[in-house]
């Protein structure tokens, strides 16, 4: 139906205020979405409030973004004065509609700087656009863009450990602003990783989404290894409810890389050049990283026995023991002594959980290179609880074969053969 | 790793009669909820109706896995998830299920009405593979695997003709099929 352009000013005009409008009245909408309908009706609003989601009806769409698009347009080419209200609304609708126009996130910025708009408003914003459209690469850089000008805000921000020292040494006075930072801080960080928990949920593999949350932690957690501790066990569950998302699992990987950087030596460790520093760790913290791939490794091996067939499990299992193996590499002197070994054997039995008893035809035998014991009690807990330095080449390999030799299906199949292939080509030639 | 929907019908000679289901759409777009439900129900009902008696098969179309049995009484059930939910733990929901269905029925001849309550598994499947010991029988099972729904159709017959005549369907979820099947592009904004 034609439509005269007073019309179509009128309608437009009467959507960007109901959504403004519906934001005011309700400011705890979590979601957006289009509704298919084909036709108006009964000159209802296309705006559609329900449970907390906004609904825009897919008939004014063919109107509406033309209209608000060529406004912006016209306003950014000084052909068309817009006041900073107008500017907030119609690029908000715009952005609903389609996040990935840059224009309208620039005049956010814009309007951010001139302090007409506050940042968490177009995170909120970002966080909406979001969930409908989960990969869109503008909502997430700009949203980065956000996170800066709030950490520009405070003082020596991302230095967790510089921020504890300085807690030492100022007055009470500034100790608490510097409280209230961190504090801050860490609320960001949380919200951060809900946003990309959910946008990664709603879209598999979702790069973009991953991608901000490792910026994230990198630019606001440097140091903090009590948050890349708490994602690396949080993230379990996720993970295991999605076994082919790439994504997450090289999240885990720059998780890992994080805490040894931090737990052991500088970034040269990782570097592919020269001779590198002689180890310094203390024989705790190695042990620690022992254990760190440990139990990343035994997880993948749960993962992998249980859900038959992904890739991304494999490939999981490469990275991780190639770290391993680069780190062990390094550290051939503080390899684990029969003495540490034995020491750390008790704390270890608190620690944990094993996936070999778990899988009736799928029982993993893994080499125990300690003091034969002669208890049978010793033995078992032995079983499922095994000391670091266990992992290496020839366990990997026994790995691979016992689950060749069990019943295993096609994909499986090429898989392990393709991963021992890699263990022959790559690991076997270095080491 | 989800699972949408789980559904028991009545194979009839004709067509299929739905007699139960029960869906987790929370992963879904809110506004889209009711024409996903509509379209697994269609769909369901459609797989059921294309499978023979006695029959296991997988029906893959794009990113879901519809796994389907048909008892030789004609009770079939079907169990919409993604592809990463472990097939073999679906058919030993399907086999659960059904066998739970026949107690129900004996139920609602002696006038208890049964609840659905404890019908939709756990979203974990380690959970719901606990749940049943039948997994060594369904190991020797045959289970026949369609790469789309296609396949299941007759020679001449179409999707689109199935859709448009579905009684499953309502107005809305038949424009949304329209228009999802021209814009197969990754770029739309709906």
């Amino acid at each position: 139906m034609a439509e005269s352009e007073e019309e179509v000013d009128v309608l437009v005009q009467r959507v960007v205020k109901d959504i403004s409008n519906a934001f005011k009245r309700h400011p705890s909408i979590d979601e957006i979405g289009f509704i298919q309908c084909p036709e108006a009706r009964y000159n209802r609003s296309p705006i559609v409030l329900l449970e907390n989601k906004l609904g825009v009806e897919s008939w004014c769409v063919k109107f509406l973004l033309p209209y608000v698009h060529n406004k912006l347009l016209l306003y950014r080419q000084r052909k068309h004065w817009l006041d900073r209200e107008a500017l907030v609304d119609i690029t908000c609708t715009l952005l609903l509609l389609n996040p990935d126009f840059t224009t309208a996130w620039n005049v956010r910025k814009e309007l951010l700087q001139c302090g007409a708009l506050s940042p968490e408003r177009d995170l909120y914003l970002g966080k909406l656009t979001l969930t409908k459209f989960p990969k869109s690469p503008e909502t997430w850089i700009h949203r980065r863009w956000v996170l800066q000008q709030i950490l520009n805000r405070f003082p020596a921000v991302g230095h967790h450990k510089i921020l504890l020292r300085r807690e030492a040494e100022v007055e009470v006075a500034d100790a608490e602003i510097t409280q209230h930072a961190n504090d801050h801080l860490a609320q960001i960080i949380l919200q951060e990783m809900m946003v990309c928990a959910d946008a990664a949920s709603r879209y598999p593999s979702n790069y973009n989404a991953w991608s901000h949350r490792i910026w994230v932690l990198r630019h606001m957690a440097q140091g903090n290894s009590k948050v890349f501790h708490d994602e690396l066990s949080s993230l379990r569950l996720w993970v295991s409810m999605h076994v082919s998302d790439h994504s997450g699992f090289h999240y885990r990987q720059f998780l890992l890389k994080e805490l040894i950087t931090d737990l052991n030596l500088g970034p040269e460790l990782w570097s592919n050049s020269g001779p590198q520093k002689q180890a310094s760790s203390s024989p705790d913290s190695s042990y620690l990283v022992d254990q760190l791939f440990y139990q990343e490794m035994e997880f993948c091996s749960d993962l992998i026995l249980s859900f038959p067939g992904h890739e991304a499990l494999w490939s999981h299992r490469r990275h991780v023991f190639y770290l391993w193996h680069q780190w062990k590499e390094h550290h051939r002197d503080c390899s684990s002594s029969r003495d540490s070994q034995l020491k750390h054997l008790s704390e270890l039995e608190d620690q944990g959980r094993s996936c070999l008893s778990r899988h009736g035809h799928g029982s993993v035998l893994m080499e125990v290179d300690l003091v034969s014991l002669e208890d049978p009690e010793e033995e078992k807990k032995l079983r499922g609880v095994l000391p670091p330095g266990v992992l290496n080449l020839p366990a990997e390999h026994l790995f691979v074969s016992s689950l060749l030799d069990s019943c295993c299906s096609h994909e499986q199949r090429s898989l392990a053969l393709a991963y021992r292939k890699w263990l022959d080509m790559v690991i076997g030639v270095q080491s | 790793m989800k699972l949408y929907s789980l559904s028991v019908h009545y194979k009839g000679s004709t067509k299929a009669n739905l007699l139960k289901a029960a869906y987790d759409l929370s992963s879904f777009s809110f506004f889209q909820r009711s024409s996903v439900q509509e379209f697994m129900t269609f769909t369901s009902a459609l797989i059921v109706e294309r499978t023979s008696q006695g029959t296991r098969a997988s029906v893959k179309e794009q990113e879901y896995l519809c796994h389907v049995y048909v008892r030789n009484d004609n009770l079939g059930g079907v169990v919409i998830a993604d592809t990463e939910y472990p097939q073999r733990v679906c058919f030993t929901l399907l086999e659960k299920v059904s066998k739970t269905f026949s107690k129900w029925t004996v139920l609602v001849k002696r006038r208890h009405t049964p609840s659905s309550d404890h019908l939709f598994p756990p979203q974990n499947p380690r959970e719901a593979d606990a749940m049943t010991k039948v997994q060594a029988e369904l190991d020797e099972t045959k289970i026949i695997l369609h790469n789309t729904m296609e396949s299941l159709l007759e020679r001449g017959e179409k999707l689109d003709d199935l859709v448009a005549k579905s009684e499953h369907l309502g107005n809305q979820s038949k424009a949304f099929y329209k228009t999802a099947r021209k814009q197969n592009s990754c770029c739309e904004i709906m």
